[in-house]
Order: C-alpha cells, then structure tokens, then sequence
C-alpha cells in the first residue's frame, strides 16, 4: 500500500526528510508567533477562546470563537461581556458584568510596600466587578469560589469580536482525544511525504 | 499535479477564502446601519430597605427597591447582522467614600425585531446593594437604558437609548 510513497522517500534521501522537518517546524514556530504576537498587541494572555458552556446562551452557544482585547488603560463597564479565571479554576468563564465598582486606590500603598506585584496602571481606580451569565438566574458569586469580588488581575479580557461555530473543532478534539492524535499524525505524515 | 487530493485541496482552500470574504463583508456592512433607538426611563419610587445580608446572615445590609416605567424604540438596532439586543437598566452613582459605581438593575435579551418596542412597568430584578452596605447620604444616582448589539458575525456594539432627565435621591431607611 505505501511501498509507492517508502520508494520515494528512500530516492528523495535524508536530506529531504530533514527539509520536511524544518519546513513543519517553521509552520509550527510561526503559528506561535502569531498567536503570541496576538496576546501581547491585545494585551490578553489569550485573544482567541471558544465557549465551552451554554451559560450566554443565545448570544454565545458551545464552539463560537470570541475575540478578546484587555487595555490596560480602560476600565470595564457593565454590559461588557468578559472572560475571567479564578485562581484555582480550571477553565476560564465568558460572562457579561453585572456591577462595577471604581474604589480609590488605597489599598495600593499596602500593596507596593510588599512589591510582590505592581499593578497594571497606576491611574486606573481598582475596580471590583460582579458578573452573570445571560443565561443564568443569578449572578456568579458561588463561582468565585470565595471571592467576593472579580478584581481587574482575574481577567483574561473583553469580548469584542464574534464567530459563530468555528471553534467547535477544537471542541471535538477534547472530547475525542483520537482525533486529535490522528490528525496531528496524519498532517505530520503528509509534511513528510510531501513532493513539491 | 492534478490528482484528487490536490483538486480537492484547492477547492477547499479556495471556498474557505471565499467565506472568510463574505463573513467579513458581512461584519463591516452592519457599521454602514446608523441606529438611532429612542426611549424613556422614568423612575416611579425609590425605596431603601434594610435586609439580610447575603452571604452572612447575622449581618444586616441596606438594599434599593426601584420602580420604574421604561418604554424604548430599538427597532432601528434590528438589521441583517443582528443576532440580539441585550438591554439593560443601570444605576450610576459615587459613593461616600468616593467610589464610582455601575449597578445593573435590569436586563432583557430581545431576540426578534416584532418584540423591538419594549414597554416595561416593574421594579429591579437584580438587588441593588452598597459596597458599604448602606446608602445614607449616599449622593443621588442617574439612570440610563442601555443596549448591547450581539451581532451574527462581527464585532458587538454598545450605546445609550435613554437616561433620566435629573438625578434620583436615596431616601432614608423605611
């Protein structure tokens, strides 16, 4: 079945095969660049997410993709729809903000007396935020899982941009790990395989 | 060359970037729509209340109860890249210890353009709390209607349809 392709990766020699290699890691190294590249002009850790649960629903259903951005100089309003993690939660939340709450910053003296970390932008108030999710009857108090309030270092970003179902792909390959596998491997193996 | 594979590949590659064109065209065209939704929020009564604390239940907490009518034209949100409105009442007002806040008190996702013509006589649906737990002098608060536009494809879009013509005043406890 593959004797076709094994006699001509035997003629095309290593050399070729090093050459695939490197052409697929160049492919690799400049998908992570952009992605990268994306967080730092967007000022998010990361701009791309897709809905993993049905809390927004029917503005956002399970595999949209949502486009992020987080300036360090603008502070959240209600209604704006953002994406946080909780320390200690294991995936982050897309939910729209229900209460903000610009308090002076007082609380930063203590804060850079530690030095531990500094804030994002000194001019900014520090803002303490409630969120809910369309969808749900009440807001997300029992998710902060103990905090009170969701600070400005919780969030991942602001939902600006939207589309719809692209990213149920990468949905699919959580919930079926093979298909993950065999589609890195079958791409992996067309990268080496591949005359031009 | 012109195997199946790299027929199909072509032809793949070729109607993705034909529907990446058309997705963009389509989430540019709704900026060419300039809503202009008009509406009225009037506030009838402000009360105040003093009531259990959430989350600790030996700790009293001051809330609001606000009733309002609200009546808004967001027909001119509705076009053809628009999934939903999402509308939403908010309380903005500056505490006495100098704090900025935001409180939405009410929301609504409208879904189709039939439904556009809100008229609303109620009171808050999400409690209106202080951060400090009481609103005594506490300066007086502005309401505003406001509108998120969730589009099908593209980027959300925020505005004002209406706000109350002069601040409301926090009444003492009753």
């Amino acid at each position: 079945m593959f004797n076709e392709e094994l006699k001509a990766f035997r003629r095309l020699g290593f050399r070729h095969v090093l050459l695939q290699i490197l052409n697929f890691a160049s492919v690799i190294a400049s998908g992570l660049m952009i992605w990268k590249g994306l967080g730092l002009f967007t000022n998010s850790e990361s701009p791309i997410v897709v809905v993993l649960s049905g809390s927004m629903e029917p503005a956002f259903y399970r595999g949209d993709l949502l486009f992020l951005t987080n300036p360090p100089n603008q502070r959240y309003n209600t209604g704006d729809i953002t994406v946080y993690k909780i320390p200690g939660a294991d995936i982050p939340i897309v939910h729209r903000v229900l209460e903000t709450h610009d308090v002076p910053n007082k609380r930063k003296r203590s804060r850079s007396k530690d030095a531990v970390k500094t804030p994002q932008n000194s001019s900014l108030p520090n803002q303490l935020l409630l969120t809910k999710g369309d969808n749900n009857l009440v807001d997300d108090i029992e998710l902060y899982q103990g905090l009170e309030w969701l600070e400005r270092q919780h969030i991942i970003g602001k939902v600006r941009g939207f589309l719809p179902y692209v990213g149920y792909v990468t949905i699919a390959m959580n919930d079926f790990p093979q298909l993950k596998y065999a589609l890195l491997g079958g791409l992996g193996l067309l990268a080496l395989l591949q005359r031009e | 060359m012109h195997n199946i594979v790299a027929r199909g590949n072509n032809l793949f590659a070729f109607l993705s970037s034909c529907t990446m064109a058309l997705l963009a065209a389509i989430a540019l065209s709704s900026f060419l729509f300039t809503p202009i939704p008009t509406g009225v929020v009037d506030i009838t009564s402000l009360k105040v209340y003093n009531v259990n604390a959430r989350r600790y239940r030996n700790r009293k907490q001051e809330v609001a109860l606000v009733n309002f009518n609200l009546t808004a034209d967001l027909n001119s949100l509705f076009h053809w890249n628009t999934k939903q409105v999402f509308v939403y009442l908010e309380a903005k007002y500056e505490n006495t210890q100098g704090a900025n806040n935001t409180v939405v008190i009410w929301d609504r996702i409208v879904r189709r353009k039939e439904d556009a013509h809100i008229n609303f006589t109620g009171k808050n649906k999400y409690m209106f709390r202080e951060l400090s737990t009481s609103f005594k002098n506490v300066p007086p608060a502005n309401f505003s209607l406001k509108y998120n536009v969730m589009p099908w494809v593209g980027l959300l879009t925020y505005g004002e349809a209406a706000r109350t013509s002069e601040p409301i005043e926090f009444p003492p406890v009753s």
